[in-house]
């Protein structure tokens, strides 16, 4: 009897994991297989595709020349009668042959550089700035240390819907929306503020659990503040510092609100967010190179996240990610 | 000056970035999207026009406003409700050691850490109409493989909340593992002495531990959800909840950014209240 129960609550919990695992896993799984399959075979029914092939990855990465991008026989005809044409005619074919080109290229590696130095580049001014407001929030004394910091708390709840208008038309106002280059400092600047918040209340909470008679016998060898946050503080909160990094490099990795507000008019300074989106609502029959795209879009930031998850669920739980 | 001022004033310089960059590009926002709530906000070069409370008489008025409203708190319900069985489900089948644990919890971080924009596709691509390989599996149910969830305002609402609870759930089931793992096991041994049922353990011993942990994460995420934008745009944007509706009156067709300037206040006070909630019963300040 009993050993009847336990087999009927073993086999109960394993189809419960099951299920979970098959729940978690089920997008994934078919996002990597039409990942490998070409456009044309992506609603192939099965789970492995019939013809494997790298061929999207090496369109997307640049290995190879995609089909839209080589040229189509109108356009190699217009080029050979181009020399038959008037000199200021010839400039004109040759520049609506190249837009029609552009137009219909996949240019996956730009959105990529363009969110890797944008994410890369503002978490790394939110981590400095962090760095040092989390030591004065943990370590000195000063008037209205504790307002300041119950005021990032709640900043950091605020969200990006609510400052969508009023930033737009800062922006506006200041000129920094009328080229594609200041539309992306506007974002950078955006980014930094918003992942200093969860950065701040991150390191904060891990500065203080540094005991303090480590950097109190430096203080009195003569070290200066500064020298004790290079050269004790930061080396030892190092974990803690790559993990906060990753957490402000995800937030800007992610971010699609702002990116599509400042910089959807100029495509040349497009996010991998905004990119993706824009390219998927106006294309057809591209399903393969979407989730290859998606696939080496995660990648970067689910391979950091499992070499950090020590650390990860530490700071997750004891503070929640800002969304 | 003596060595505390100095110290004092050295901390105010290391918090001082922070706080001119929060100030500006945080707090005044929100103050300046107040004042643009009662301007006709111009998008060229000519004044915003002085309306007084025109805009908000303009939303309260407007049916699909209070549609959109109700659909942003039935978004919120559902998906926290979801989100805290599902994690809470989770946790308690994940606070028990079994072969295969360490796998199962690395996947369980899968859905909340994947970038939004690298899932959406996927998620766009099961629930294709015809094609897409979750319909053909419901159509074994029974269910009409034509129905095109993620683009039919009726049915958006689902996708999307089912798309949240999924990608959400990991972690609330993280929080409420951790507390489950601090619970004093002499508690389950007691009860357990007493011939306590495995249900009786869970409903007086459990749930009483988890309480705290579970209220502050339920406030948590919907403060989140309340304002949610690119989870819900991305996966369908005829979902329609609130923050859609501002994004949209804002940023496309006739930019309406007075109005949309107004609905964010509506949006923001709600969500202080919220958050004063969760300062005073979770914070405890």
């Amino acid at each position: 009897m009993v050993k009847k129960k336990s087999f009927l609550r073993s086999f109960i919990f394993w189809s419960l994991i099951v299920i979970l695992v098959v729940f978690i896993t089920y997008p994934f799984v078919w996002m990597l297989s039409v990942s490998f399959r070409y456009d044309t075979d992506a609603f192939e029914p099965g789970i492995i595709p019939e013809r494997p092939t790298l061929d999207t990855y090496a369109i997307l990465l640049g290995f190879k020349k995609s089909v839209r991008e080589e040229l189509s026989n109108e356009q190699q005809q217009l080029l050979e009668i181009i020399d038959l044409l008037p000199e200021d005619q010839q400039e004109a074919v040759l520049a609506e042959i190249e837009a029609q080109r552009k137009k219909e290229s996949f240019p996956f590696l730009r959105f990529f550089r363009n969110s890797l130095l944008l994410a890369g580049l503002s978490a790394l001014v939110s981590l400095i700035l962090s760095v040092f407001g989390a030591y004065a929030f943990s370590r000195i004394e000063f008037k209205g240390r504790g307002t300041i910091q119950r005021g990032v708390l709640i900043v950091y709840l605020f969200g990006g819907t609510i400052l969508a208008v009023p930033l737009y038309q800062i922006f506006v106002k200041i000129g920094l929306t009328s080229t594609g280059f200041s539309s992306a400092i506007a974002l950078f600047i955006i980014y930094i503020v918003q992942t200093i918040p969860v950065s701040l209340y991150m390191l904060g909470n891990y500065f203080r659990t540094i005991p303090r008679s480590i950097e109190e016998a430096a203080i009195i060898d003569g070290t200066t503040r500064m020298g004790v946050i290079t050269k004790i503080i930061i080396p030892l909160s190092l974990p803690a510092i790559i993990t906060v990094y990753i957490y402000a490099f995800m937030i800007a990795w992610n971010e699609f609100l702002f990116a599509s507000i400042f910089v959807r008019p100029f495509p040349e300074f497009y996010t991998l967010p905004l990119g993706l989106n824009e390219i998927f609502n106006s294309e057809h029959a591209i399903w393969a190179k979407m989730m290859a795209a998606s696939v080496v879009t995660a990648v970067p930031v689910v391979v950091m996240f499992m070499m950090m998850e020590k650390y990860l669920t530490g700071g997750l739980t004891a503070g929640g990610v800002k969304e | 000056m003596s060595l505390k001022e100095k110290e004092a004033k050295f901390g105010w310089k290391l918090v001082l970035p922070t706080v001119i960059l929060i100030s500006l590009l945080i707090l005044y926002p929100v103050i300046y999207n107040i004042y643009l709530s009662f301007f006709e906000v111009s998008i060229s070069d000519a004044p915003n026009k002085f309306v007084g409370l025109g805009n908000y008489r303009e939303i309260l008025t407007d049916a699909s406003f209070w549609k959109s409203f109700g659909i942003t708190i039935l978004f919120t319900f559902t998906t926290v409700v979801g989100s805290i069985l599902l994690g809470l489900g989770v946790a308690l089948l994940m606070n028990r050691e079994f072969p295969g644990r360490n796998i199962v919890r690395a996947l369980l971080l899968l859905p909340y850490v994947t970038p939004l924009i690298a899932i959406v596709f996927a998620w766009k691509y099961i629930f294709l109409p015809i094609d897409g390989p979750l319909m053909q599996f419901l159509a074994i149910f029974g269910m009409n493989p034509g129905n095109d969830f993620v683009n039919n305002p009726n049915n958006a609402f689902w996708v999307v909340s089912v798309f949240n609870i999924w990608r959400n759930f990991p972690f609330v089931y993280l929080m409420i593992l951790s507390r489950l793992q601090s619970i004093n096991s002499d508690y389950y041994e007691a009860a357990e002495i007493d011939g306590a049922s495995d249900w009786q353990k869970f409903v007086h011993i459990t749930l009483p531990e988890l309480y705290f942990v579970i209220a502050s994460v339920a406030l948590l995420r919907g403060i989140w959800n309340f304002y949610k934008f690119d989870e819900v745009y991305l996966m369908s944007k005829f979902a329609n909840t609130l923050p859609v509706y501002i994004y949209e009156k804002a940023f496309s067709g006739i930019p309406e950014q007075g109005v949309a300037a107004a609905i964010a206040t509506i949006l923001f006070v709600i969500m202080i209240s919220l958050i004063g909630l969760y300062v005073k019963k979770v914070l405890k300040w």
